[in-house]
């Protein structure tokens, strides 16, 4: 049949036996997990084997793009990769953005499926209908800089995934970079593209996409374009970039450093650091960033990032004194392949634990300064996995945490990874609270809801915005019905519906970031899908598939042995932050409310209630299954 | 006399940020699918400093590229021929 907004074609990759071949899709699952993450979870479903190694040849890549992507519907450029994540144990999905997944659906596939090992380094090339395996001798070694221009120069407007030296060396926590900005399968999917001598995956397409009704689609662009042209605050996002998101000169200015906030202020970005702003295809409010250090120390370095915020972010680091050395230090990391918020987490957490007596000179093999060179030392001797202490932080910080009860009890992980967002510092919304119950551990993404634009907005402003995100009238009064009165809104129950907008956006292939998200809503985004598609999906529909998938990738979990003692509150969270002369609490999202054990294991229980899932072990019951119509899977 | 007029585009590719709007825009118009490799402006090194900016021969400057260019790397204007 004839598609429309999608290809109707998933490419297939055996890297054992260097075979490539092309199946359809199939109607009904298109319908049933529309496409994205969703179909990732239908696919990796039906493919993974529970307890697979991750670095086995039976790991599977999965890579999934929307119906949207390769149209010009605004935002749609997402791509997800879905594999088991060596860092966690966890099967996953990552998500990232620019030119690689409008130019794969450009070429003709809404998905690619890699399984098994190459015998030698390769990097697959997909032009259209010629996918190839080609040797990757000239690149294995090379940092994701080298590899991407080296592959860009030779495919002028090809999108790139490509690893660094730390997937090459099984980095447990090794991720890809794609056009050597958006980062890629935090986790360690870099690791596992390594562990399949796979050193990068290129994509370019001229097929085009055609849509079902363009004169329907053509209205509904009209209209969203120029309501996100007329946008007040617009000019400043494509301005400041991600830096109007997150101030990182107030938390510098909070722990009383003064002389640095001046350095990540929005003035001293756009004078000293802004070289030219960069969006992936098809976005109207470009945030991504080309970044120069202009003068002084490192001058004339250029670098890429999907956000500024993450170099800013290590200048936090009191080792590093110029935002200069903050950049330089970040581009190492993104040319290795490592992830820059678990280094900014780690180098901290081991100067803590050095002061404390619990690590020594003998455990680290040198002295512990907090200062750049020790900080460079230490990126240098885990991505290239040098000497023992380097093998053990390259192993993660499960590795790390053997070494003695105290590096296991003070290190502020869930599940393996580093938590992102702590609500000491930002209270406890959904993108906090999503970290503990995801299976894939402290992250960033699918948590978002109104949580993550700040207090302050009044109930009503909420309802809407729930309404928007899809909530149905029959849940919202229970989202507004918290463990404790003051609290004002329930984060757990919240947080599965979050998680459910997140996942109908990304099987579309939206952006999830809230510049973008607050144009969409799930009637909007239906009539989108319905037009490109030609499909007649009702809100429900998309809102059950959403359901669905998340049920899948919890169901593929459980078979890897996540249970509810897996979904647990870091201990730390219970003790108050120290920032400079300050002591945060571990408080609700108003700030009203100390969270207390008690509290948490409360949200915890009405988020699986919810979710329709047993309280005891967070297993989806049986009429859930049944309702879903995933009893295939069990 | 009156002089008569025609539409040119200015090219600001310091402004240009790969988005590739225009290109989508023209395949959607002249070939009825999103296909930035068929449109008539080419935009080669998009995430490079700077990207080129291209229009090819089959272009009849009928300006929509610019009209929907968001970051004002296309400049429509009208001058005296």
């Amino acid at each position: 049949m004839d598609f429309y907004g999608y290809t109707g074609k998933i490419l297939n990759v055996d890297l054992t036996n260097n075979k490539i071949s092309v199946e359809n899709a199939k109607v009904e699952d298109l319908t049933q997990f529309i496409g994205g993450i969703g179909m990732n979870c239908k696919l990796g479903a039906e493919l993974l084997k529970p307890n697979t190694n991750p670095f086995s040849p039976e790991n599977v890549i999965i890579l999934g793009v929307g119906p949207l992507v390769g149209t010009i519907t605004p935002g749609a450029s997402r791509i997800v990769g879905l594999s088991k994540f060596p860092a966690t144990g966890a099967i996953a999905n990552s998500c990232g953005s620019m030119s690689f997944g409008f130019n794969l659906k450009q070429a003709g596939y809404d998905h690619v499926i890699i399984s098994g090992k190459s015998e030698k380094p390769v990097y697959l090339l997909i032009l259209d209908d010629h996918v190839e395996l080609v040797d990757a001798s000239k690149v294995w070694g090379q940092d994701i800089v080298e590899t991407t221009n080296y592959l860009w120069k030779k495919y002028d407007g090809c999108g790139v995934i490509s690893i660094g030296q730390a997937g090459e060396n099984l980095v447990l926590g090794a991720l890809t970079l794609i056009d050597k900005t958006s980062t890629f399968g935090r986790g360690g999917l870099g690791a596992v593209m390594g562990a399949k001598n796979v050193k990068a995956i290129v994509a370019k397409g001229t097929k085009g996409i055609s849509i079902a009704n363009p004169k329907e689609f053509k209205n509904l662009y009209k209209k969203q374009i120029e309501r996100i042209r007329n946008y007040p605050q617009r000019n400043s996002w494509i301005e400041l970039g991600m830096l109007r998101s997150l101030p990182i000169n107030l938390m510098l200015t909070a722990k009383g450093e003064k002389k640095k906030a001046r350095q990540a202020s929005e003035k001293y970005y756009l004078k000293n650091l802004k070289k030219r702003r960069i969006a992936c295809p098809s976005c109207p409010m470009a945030d991504k960033d080309i970044l120069e250090i202009k003068e002084g120390e490192f001058s004339g370095l250029i670098t890429y990032t999907s956000s500024v915020i993450n170099p800013l972010l290590m200048f936090t680091l009191d080792s590093l004194e110029s935002a200069n050395q903050a950049v330089k230090i970040f581009d190492l990391i993104g040319r290795y392949g490592l992830d820059s918020l678990t280094i900014t987490s780690l180098f901290e957490f081991l100067g803590r634990m050095y002061d404390k007596g619990a690590l020594t000179k003998e455990d680290i093999g040198f002295e512990w300064k907090r200062d750049y060179k020790t900080l460079t030392h230490l990126i240098e001797i885990i991505a290239k996995r040098e000497g023992s202490f380097g093998n053990i932080l390259a192993d993660g910080w499960k590795k790390l945490a053997e070494i003695n009860d105290t590096i296991a009890n003070e290190m502020l992980t869930i599940k393996g990874l580093d938590v992102i967002f702590d609500p000491r510092f930002l209270r406890l919304g959904t993108m906090e609270f999503e970290q503990v119950v995801n299976p894939k551990g402290a992250h960033v993404a699918s948590g978002g809801s109104p949580t993550y634009v700040g207090a302050g907005g009044t109930m009503e402003k909420f309802k809407n915005h729930f309404k928007r995100m899809g909530i149905p009238d029959s849940a919202i009064d229970r989202v507004f019905i918290p463990p404790l009165k003051e609290m004002g809104i329930h984060v757990g129950r919240l947080t599965r519906y979050s998680e459910d907008w997140y996942t109908v956006l990304t099987s579309l292939g939206l952006c999830a970031r809230a510049q973008m998200n607050r144009f969409w809503g799930l009637e909007l985004a239906t009539e989108f899908y319905n037009a490109v598609t030609g499909f007649d999906l009702q809100l429900d529909d998309l809102r059950k598939a959403a359901e669905r998938s998340w049920n899948l990738l919890k169901i593929m979990n459980i078979k890897e042995g996540f249970t509810r003692k897996n979904d647990k509150f870091p201990k730390e969270w219970f003790k108050p932050l120290k920032l400079g002369e300050n002591e945060l609490e571990f408080k609700d999202f108003f700030g009203g409310t100390i969270i207390t054990v008690d509290i948490a294991n409360q949200l915890i229980d009405d988020y699986y209630d919810e979710r329709g899932w047993s309280k005891e072990n967070g297993v989806p019951t049986q009429e859930k299954v049944k309702d879903l119509g995933l009893e295939k899977f069990l | 006399m009156a002089k008569s007029k025609s539409l040119v585009i200015i090219i600001h590719e310091e402004k240009c940020t790969g988005c590739r709007i225009c290109q989508l825009i023209c395949s959607s118009i002249y070939k009825q699918r999103f296909c930035p490799a068929e449109a008539f402006i080419q935009i080669n090194d998009a995430y490079e400093l700077t990207p080129k900016i291209t229009f090819l021969d089959d272009c009849i400057l009928c300006g929509q590229c610019a009209k929907h260019c968001l970051y004002g790397a296309l400049e429509l204007k009208e001058v005296e021929e």
